[in-house]
């Protein structure tokens, strides 16, 4: 289990950030990831690992209105 | 289409080109008010200068800046309301400003920095594409 | 041009110091007196200017008791002391105020185009219309003469795109002059309905055309056309980088150019506004289910990609040039659809230049109304604009009539035989076309969501506790186009504020309901403080927010604070103390903000509203009104049963869970006003406090005798 922006996540196996992205359908491209509170660079996603009960934070810049 | 070409292999650096166009265009022998910046990577000397590429005329937000009839990119003093959008938007970072001017200035291909330098590292290159 | 000049009035154009030029315009239409004010030193540190100074001037205009169409009600405008500056993006904002025809309470609207920067530029830091004339005027402002002229009508077209460009050519000495004139107006259907809008013009000499963009919140328009007032016109020649007579110049060309580049470097791997504006987020919005549907019943619908902005991009909007509403503006938001041909209404067959869409029109006039044709989407959106009508209003309350009309609450008779159902977009603009010709269905719908409510449930026999519960309105004001049904926090960014709900002073959605980053009832309402405040200080200097997150520095995502994007905040704090030469920190600048809110606030408790009887959204606001409301998000609302209320859903009837999901909802709203109220420093009853006041250094013995007033009222 993991944590996704404070909430449970079923981990079945280690899984890049790009792919916990697309689990989550987190389309959005401007966006800031932090594992366990560090910061990953967008370069990283695609083969920075989540592990089993990584605390992960993806926020959405989302300006709106 | 006129274009102003520095030739890396012979230029020493001697910033000649700077004053020239500084003193030509503003009486000043800051290199800070020159259309051409000579920069020094490890005694080979790099020329940022306008390629008149015209990047800048479509985002000019007075509508501005034109391409003459001889290809080169201008500023029309009198539409600039001195944003300096054109500034941050070159892709080749000359487009410059000053303080205690109104408007942004580029290189004209003009030709005065070509008659000061004594290497002959610059000269201008007219072709009739983009014309 | 021979039109009657019934008054002139020579001035010597104030000079600009600091952001100021320390004078204000005011007007009266009904007996054409014209009197130049002074702006007062404790106007300046107190209220900043621009929304600051409309409050201001709109609060000693008017009485307690005064109505919309009373005529000491104002029109006042104000474009703030940053206002006008070239240097960096976003920095042409007019704000509007008036007492409005919607709420009766103080609205504010804010709108870029050339009028606000040009009348400071022409002396004048804010302009008070007054009064009601019998006949129609246009009051022309020339600030390089000097002179202001009140002209009587004749004969001048109704709607907008026709009026700015008959006036535009008139006024202007050639083709180059016209980018120095710009236009205020509204059009044919403003007398007809409550929200109509104001246009402000502003000429684009790439597509020799005149542009506009709205003041369109709380029926300014309608305010306008009541004091017969056809056109304000201002011109002046000249604007240059430095007209403000700032205190430090070099620091705002520094940060102007860093801002530029920011914008050259990244809008493509961000937003993409400068390709279609804020049209960008539909898509996102749609796969977020956050797109209001079918009167915000659903957040979204399969059939949405149609309208995604890469089908207006590849399809209407012209790409590659400059598309901003002020110099200067790297952000390039005002995308058009140009060489537009109409289907339908007076212009049918012609070619027109559409300004849009923007999100709220995509969205509202779209997805809201289930119309998910593109080319529909911009006939609406046109006209709207030339018509004059405020399209969040226009679109958030025929979303409620439409769904109305498909539950059964009216029929064809009621309508005038238009078929309402949702996505006929047909009848849509046959109700815009109703609207302009003051005539049928359309003019009840121009009454708004909260007198529409009213007159179906008299005079249709509709059900009044259905169209409570979905007729998308606060104090009278429609809400903004987003399903934020799952975000309390923007539950609470709509309902709780001073104007009704729009989407200008809190946006909380993603904080909120994604990335789960305001948990707790203070988390919210420090959200629901910070962001109204800070956002209300774009609408007291002149600015447009825009240019604040909807792009961000490369290395935001390291700061301590992603969302409040603070190089940005810094920017803002700089560039205002080089412009006017003061030392503001970021604490203080949401302190400026602060006094004016309380006091706009307070603006309402003197008008007998503002209290949190008024706060209360209605229930499609909160949560699922309808069964098929709650089985489309069933999983979501049945584990919510279970681990909020560890109650077995199989157990229970849908009706039984709607049930629970209502009674929690709404006690979660009420938590969640008790916390904000405390927060901002107000009583549990939503009115601030004169201990607050004062510490906010917003003590005025005119609002502290409101409050007491208001005191020996409750007792």
């Amino acid at each position: 289990m993991i944590k996704v922006n404070t909430e449970d996540h079923p981990w079945n196996k280690p899984l890049t950030v790009q792919e916990l992205l697309d689990e989550k359908g987190y389309i959005f491209p401007h966006i800031v990831v932090r594992i366990n509170g560090q910061y990953i660079e967008e370069d990283d996603y695609a083969t920075q690992l989540v592990q089993d009960g990584d605390d992960v934070l993806v926020l959405h810049l989302m300006a709106g209105g | 289409m006129k274009i102003l070409a520095h030739k890396q292999e012979i230029c020493t650096g001697c910033r000649n080109c700077e004053e020239a166009c500084a003193d030509f265009y503003f009486k000043r022998t800051d290199r800070n008010y020159s259309s051409i910046r000579i920069t020094n990577n490890d005694n080979t000397f790099h020329a940022t200068k306008c390629t008149q590429c015209g990047e800048c005329i479509n985002m000019c937000t007075s509508n501005a800046i034109y391409r003459d009839r001889l290809g080169v990119v201008r500023i029309d003093k009198n539409k600039c309301v001195g944003c300096l959008g054109c500034v941050g938007f070159c892709s080749e970072l000359s487009m410059f400003y000053a303080d205690d001017l109104p408007v942004p200035f580029k290189c004209v291909a003009c030709n005065v920095c070509v008659k000061a330098c004594p290497e002959g590292a610059l000269e201008i290159l007219v072709s009739k594409v983009k014309e | 041009m021979a039109r009657k000049i019934l008054k002139s009035y020579e001035y010597k154009p104030a000079k600009l110091n600091r952001g100021y030029t320390r004078k204000s315009l005011y007007i009266n239409v009904g007996d054409l007196s014209v009197q130049a004010k002074d702006i007062s030193q404790m106007m300046i540190d107190k209220f900043v200017g621009g929304k600051g100074f409309d409050l201001y001037y709109l609060w000693h205009a008017t009485l307690p008791e005064t109505k919309w169409d009373d005529p000491e009600n104002e029109i006042v405008m104000s474009a703030g002391p940053l206002g006008g500056m070239t240097q960096y993006s976003g920095t042409g904002k007019t704000l509007v105020c008036g007492i409005s025809p919607m709420t009766g309470i103080p609205i504010d609207s804010n709108v870029g185009g050339y009028y606000g920067p040009l009348l400071k530029f022409s002396g004048w830091d804010a302009l008070e219309l007054q009064g009601k004339s019998d006949k129609d005027l246009v009051i022309f402002i020339d600030g390089n003469k000097g002179l202001i002229q009140i002209e009587e009508d004749d004969g001048l077209p109704e709607d907008t795109h026709l009026l700015n460009e008959k006036l535009t050519e008139e006024y202007a000495e050639d083709e180059d002059d016209k980018v120095n004139i710009s236009v205020v107006c509204t059009g044919s259907a403003a007398p007809h309905i409550r929200f109509g809008m104001l246009n402000f013009s502003f000429y684009d000499p790439r597509r020799k055309t005149c542009r506009v963009k709205q003041a369109a919140r709380g029926g300014l328009g309608t305010i306008l056309r009541d004091k017969k007032i056809k056109a304000l016109v201002v011109k002046f020649k000249g604007v240059k980088p430095n007209l403000n007579d700032v205190a430090d110049i070099s620091t705002i060309n520094k940060i102007g150019v860093k801002y530029a580049k920011e914008m050259h470097d990244l809008d493509q791997k961000q937003n993409g506004i400068r390709k279609i504006g804020t049209a960008n987020t539909v898509a996102i919005m749609n796969k977020y289910d956050l797109l209001p549907t079918r009167n915000f019943q659903a957040g979204g619908d399969p059939e949405a990609v149609k309208i995604y902005p890469q089908v207006f991009i590849d399809n209407f909007i012209t790409q590659g040039i400059h598309d901003g509403c002020w110099y200067g503006c790297t952000m390039s938001c005002a995308k058009t659809a140009d060489h537009f041909k109409l289907l339908t209404g007076p212009y049918k067959g012609q070619c027109v230049t559409v300004d849009g869409p923007e999100y709220e029109c995509v969205a509202g006039l779209g997805a809201n109304l289930g119309v998910f044709d593109p080319r529909a989407i911009l006939e609406e959106n046109f006209y709207c604009d030339t018509y004059g009508v405020d399209l969040i209003s226009f679109a958030t309350c025929l979303a409620f009539v439409m769904e109305c009309f498909e539950r059964g609450q009216i029929n064809l008779e009621n309508t005038g035989g238009l078929d309402l159902h949702f996505g006929n977009s047909e009848s849509v603009l046959e109700i815009l076309h109703q609207m302009s010709r003051g005539e049928g269905f359309g003019v009840i719908v121009g009454q708004g969501t909260r007198r529409c409510k009213q007159i179906f449930v008299e005079k249709f026999g509709a059900d009044p506790k259905l169209l409570q519960d979905i007729g998308m309105e606060v104090k009278g004001l429609e809400y903004a186009e987003y399903c934020h049904k799952e975000s309390l926090a923007q539950q609470g960014g709509f309902a709780l504020t001073n104007k009704g709900p729009q989407h200008d002073e809190a946006w909380l959605i993603f904080m909120d309901q994604v990335n789960k980053q305001i948990p707790s009832f203070e988390d919210k309402a420090d959200a629901l403080y910070y962001y109204p405040m800070f956002r209300t200080w774009f609408g007291l200097c002149g600015l447009c927010k825009l240019p604040w997150n909807d792009i961000v520095p490369a290395d935001n995502g390291k700061t301590d604070d992603p969302a409040k994007v603070p190089e940005h905040v810094q920017n803002y704090v700089d560039i205002f103390n080089a412009v006017t030469g003061k030392s503001i920190d970021k604490d203080e600048l949401i302190r400026q903000s602060e006094r004016v809110y309380n006091f706009q606030r307070v603006f309402s408790v003197r008008m007998g509203h503002g209290t949190r009887a008024e706060d209360y959204p209605p229930y499609r606001s909160l949560g699922p009104v309808s069964k098929e409301e709650y089985l489309s998000r069933q999983e979501m609302y049945d584990k919510q049963i279970r681990e909020v209320h560890g109650k077995d859903p199989e157990s229970l009837s849908i009706e039984e869970k709607m049930l629970i999901q209502r009674k929690h909802r709404e006690n979660q709203f009420e938590k969640l006003m008790d916390a904000v109220y405390k927060r901002r420093g107000w009583t549990n009853e939503g009115v601030p406090t004169a201990e607050h006041l004062a510490s906010i250094g917003m003590d005025l013995p005119e609002l502290l005798e409101v409050l007491e007033t208001h005191e020996n009222k409750e007792k």
